[in-house]
């Protein structure tokens, strides 16, 4: 008999490491043998029909190996695709629709080749009447990019998007519930303010970098991807390739924020890769991922009734989302937009429409809480202009209509499973713990998350008592990989350093839907935790006829199976039950809605709640703001691995700072001109504020792992509001668009002055 | 596109290095491809992002916009030549005791540059560590973090 071993603690490490010491392997960073390069001709005009795209010249260089264009995609089995519109063609085949969109690839033996073969190439456009604004997409005599809306249901997410035919309107979502009209003649006050969002860019600081390699019939794919069953699944119906023969590898990725979620540039690298008989890599610069997908803008408009003490008695919403050339999931966001806009308030009647329109500019897309910091944007600023207006304390208001914990928002989905009055109250101390008093400015949130539980997992408990999780989870910087070792290593008792998270692989790995929406710590974690308890299942049945016992005598201890105090390494186990010193065991586990013991069945799995409260400070000359204290509050339920979560909550207030005070993606005439990192501004590490702090409330309540909810989106939800709340608070200024500029801020000072004067 | 090929020796992670390179290979270039050193890593590739920062004598140098022949004879520095998983830098091990790294992209650079500011300043202050580390971006941590690990360093 041997010692048990003590269990470490430390694993978060484990992950990080590689990180640290430059040997973590980044989707940028794979090389295949043979493999070629590709440089993307992209579109320099908004909307355009292509009247001649002649690359003889460029393919006669020598060292290009091919050139892809619209032209080769008659032998696609589908040539159109999208995640709920077929809408985008793999290469633009006649007709280009934004400034950024890939007209030609050039594969040449290296980059440097490739890059000149594409000065090479002609091109003549006729060009189109464009629309840059979604209002300018909605007016009658707009110019329509689309001329058939080919909707596709439950593809990979559940529902269908409602086009208009004949329109740029590619989704409308409502949500009705009471009678708002006649709320509203009940009134003692009505308001109506419209607010505004501008699409802004991901900026994840990997670019997007794929490589595809065919080998016979065989597709291997590596890509940045964090859906990379959904990049699976898009890439079989474009190419008529069975799923099974299609293998996605995604390494670590180098930030996603959604920007790498659905599918991107996949489906175009393999048709690349397809035509030039050997395997292609195409690795975007920055500036390049800023064309390819951003944040949807949005134009909101309220009116909110309320009696004379201050009870909201209707909110009636239009909600106008730009979703530029292609939909990709953009009708997932409006619908979001339309449920996050009501806010954790006890609302009867609500009257709420979420247009998406196609527009000519860069796509739209998921990004971090989808629609959630637009439509928060809105409600949380007009409640304290509401609160202004009728005299009555900002926080005050909040609270005589905040539901309480299981309140519903909607009686479409879960009650509300946080307490946010209790979370302002954290918030509020936490701001005066750092000092000067409170705050001048609040903001609240809860949204919710759209999961599909559907995820699988396979532990396998390895003869030596090491351990292999499988998962398509990708690491984007979230930490999955830690989380997913502590509940293996809970689960099975083991020392989590004794735990690999192997990289997703969809030709070894269970499908998962996908990493986003914040869902891995619940539907990975409760996967992996199941798949866990699979294998000590097994591995005690094993045990028991070792030892002779009934299995419920019995137990894991690290590095084995103990009965009483006697102990057998998994490797003892194996040899007497198997006959070698070999083999091993298997758990494997598969979460769907109907999993037992979960209440699937409801949406949202979870809230994802958030408060964010602060002070700025801003120099009256030139308009410049700065935040000088800000305290976020989550309620993640349980934090598996604390000083991640803490990090994500910081990351998200700080990427919310950044859409509040510098971020817009700018178009003049159909050209977007500050879609380079030189021209974008994204927080730098002096902007942030210089006292902070996050607050994590912990009450166990959440559906996943001990009692976690998901989390790493919310963070970002309130920081915009609560900034231009205390703005208003502290210089009399409200501003209703962001981002909260110099220029915006120096000249509502101005007018305030002229105002008073 | 012909172009001149040049001799260039340097240090590299503490090893003499000849190579022949081309008079408009990039730095970045030389490192990732030729020496195989994939922890430098390319963002912007217009020196605004400081992923690729390296180690140019003390100095903190963005690879994308430095040419490979303007590195001759000097002593480079890369994360790979920091520390490994067994000998880990102090920077690399304040970065891991404070979580100050998510995706990790940002990350080599970051810890470069904070190397580069403990040279010239063992002692920095929370506004020194603002301004030096001004050129390298994080999308991910909200840099608290980051700011809490190099300021534990700053106190020993
Ligand atoms: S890649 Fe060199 S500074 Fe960004
Ligand atoms: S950790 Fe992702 S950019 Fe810094």
């Amino acid at each position: 008999m041997r010692k048990e071993s003590p269990p470490d603690n430390n694993t978060a490490r484990a992950d990080l490491i590689d990180k640290v010491t430059g040997g973590a392997v980044y989707a940028s960073d794979i090389r295949v043998p043979r493999m070629a390069h590709g440089r993307i001709l992209r579109s320099a005009v908004p909307h355009a029909r292509i009247t001649r795209l002649d690359v003889t010249e460029a393919s006669a260089l020598d060292g290009v190996v091919t050139i892809l264009t619209g032209e080769d995609m008659a032998t696609l089995a589908q040539i159109h695709w999208g995640l709920f519109l077929n809408d985008r063609p793999v290469i633009a085949i006649d007709k280009v629709r934004y400034v950024g969109e890939p007209v030609a690839l050039v594969v040449a033996e290296t980059l440097e080749i490739a890059e000149a073969a594409l000065d090479l190439i002609d091109i003549d456009y006729e060009h189109l009447p464009f629309v840059d604004t979604a209002a300018a997409a909605i007016a009658p005599d707009a110019p329509v990019l689309h001329d058939v809306h080919d909707a596709i249901a439950d593809f990979y997410f559940t529902g269908q998007a409602k086009p208009v035919a004949g329109t740029n309107i590619f989704q409308k979502f409502g949500v009705s519930t009471g009678d708002a009209t006649a709320a509203e003649c009940d009134a003692a006050h009505i308001f109506e303010h419209t607010y505004t969002f501008p699409g802004v860019s991901h900026f994840a600081l990997e670019p997007h970098s794929v490589v595809a390699a065919f080998e016979g019939d065989d597709l291997t794919v590596w890509s940045g991807a964090q859906s990379p069953t959904a990049v699976q699944k898009v890439l079989s119906r474009v190419f008529g390739i069975a799923v099974a023969n299609i293998r996605i590898i995604v390494p670590f990725v180098g930030g996603g924020f959604g920007g790498k979620a659905s599918v991107k540039i996949e489906p175009l690298v393999v048709a690349a890769a397809r035509k030039a008989g050997r395997p292609v890599r195409v690795t975007l610069t920055l500036a390049e991922s800023m064309l390819t997908c951003r944040r949807l803008g949005a134009t909101m408009t309220l009116h909110t009734s309320l009696d004379k003490t201050g009870k909201i008695l209707s909110k009636r919403a239009t909600i106008l989302l730009d979703g530029g050339a292609y939909a990709d999931t953009g009708p997932a966001v409006a619908a979001k937009a339309a449920h996050r806009i009501i806010g954790p308030y006890d609302i009867a009647n609500l009257e709420i429409e979420a247009k998406a329109v196609y527009t000519n500019t860069v796509p739209g897309a998921a990004f971090r809480s989808i629609g959630g910091p637009q439509a928060v944007w809105a409600t949380e600023s007009q409640m304290d202009e509401i609160a202004d207006a009728m005299g009555i304390d900002p926080v005050e208001l909040r609270r005589r209509n905040l539901l309480p914990r299981g309140g519903e928002i909607l009686d479409t989905l879960r009650p509300l499973d946080a307490d946010i009055g209790d979370m302002i109250g954290r918030a509020d101390q936490a701001i005066m713990n750092l000092g000067d008093g409170a705050a001048a400015g609040i903001a609240v949130a809860a949204t919710d998350p759209g999961i599909l539980p559907l995820g699988g997992a396979l532990v396998r408990v390895l003869v030596d008592g090491s351990i292999i999780v499988m998962s398509n989870s990708v690491d984007i910087g979230q930490g999955v990989r830690t989380v997913l070792r502590e509940v293996v290593a809970k689960m099975l008792n083991q020392n989590p350093n004794s735990i690999q998270i192997a990289n997703p692989d969809t030709s070894t790995t269970p499908f998962d839907w996908g990493t986003g929406a914040s869902r891995s710590t619940v539907i990975m974690g409760l996967a992996v935790e199941d798949a866990a308890r699979d294998a000590s299942d097994q591995i005690l049945a094993l045990a028991s006829s070792v030892f002779d016992g009934a299995p419920n005598d019995l137990r894991l201890v690290p590095g084995g199976v103990a009965h009483g105090d006697e102990f057998l390494p998994f490797q003892d186990v194996y040899h007497r039950a198997f006959g070698v010193d070999s083999g091993e065991v298997v758990g494997r586990a598969m979460v769907t809605p109907t999993r037992d013991g979960s209440d699937f069945k409801k949406s949202p799995l979870f809230w994802e709640t958030a408060v964010g409260a602060c002070d700025v400070d801003v120099d009256q000359e030139i308009g410049t703001l700065s935040v000088t204290r800000y305290v976020g509050v989550a309620d993640v339920g349980h934090a598996i691995n604390p000083s991640g979560a803490e990090g994500q909550e910081e990351g998200a207030a700080v990427q919310g700072l950044g859409h509040a005070l510098f971020e817009r993606l700018d178009y003049v005439d159909g050209q977007p001109v500050n879609a380079t990192p030189i021209a974008y501004r994204v927080p730098a590490i002096g902007d942030i504020a210089k006292r902070a702090h996050t607050v994590l409330i912990e009450n166990g309540d959440g559906p996943g792992p001990m009692g976690a909810k998901g989390m790493g989106e919310g963070g970002i939800l309130p920081v915009a509001p609560a900034i231009a709340n205390a703005l208003a608070r502290r210089y009399g200024i409200r501003i209703r668009d962001l981002p909260l500029t110099p220029e915006r801020i120096w000249r509502a000072l101005r007018k305030r002055g002229d105002d008073a004067t | 596109m012909t172009s001149s090929t040049h001799n260039i020796s340097m240090t590299l992670n503490g090893e003499k290095t000849n190579a022949l390179v081309e008079a408009h290979t990039l730095l970045i270039d030389f490192l990732r491809d030729a020496q195989n050193l994939r922890g430098v890593k390319r963002s912007c590739d217009m020196q605004i992002c400081g992923a690729c920062t390296v180690l140019v004598g003390d100095h903190p140098v963005s690879s994308c916009t430095m040419l490979a022949v303007d590195a001759d004879g000097a002593d480079v520095v890369t994360i790979e030549g920091l520390g490994d998983r067994d000998n880990l830098d102090p920077v690399q091990e304040a970065f891991l005791e404070f979580g100050a790294l998510q995706c990790g992209f940002c990350t080599p650079g970051m810890i470069l540059a904070t190397k580069a500011l403990l040279f010239s300043n063992p002692t920095p202050s929370r506004a020194e560590i603002e301004h030096h580390l001004s050129g390298n971006i994080c999308r991910c941590t909200g840099y608290q973090k980051i700011i809490e690990a190099v300021e534990s360093l700053a106190q020993t």
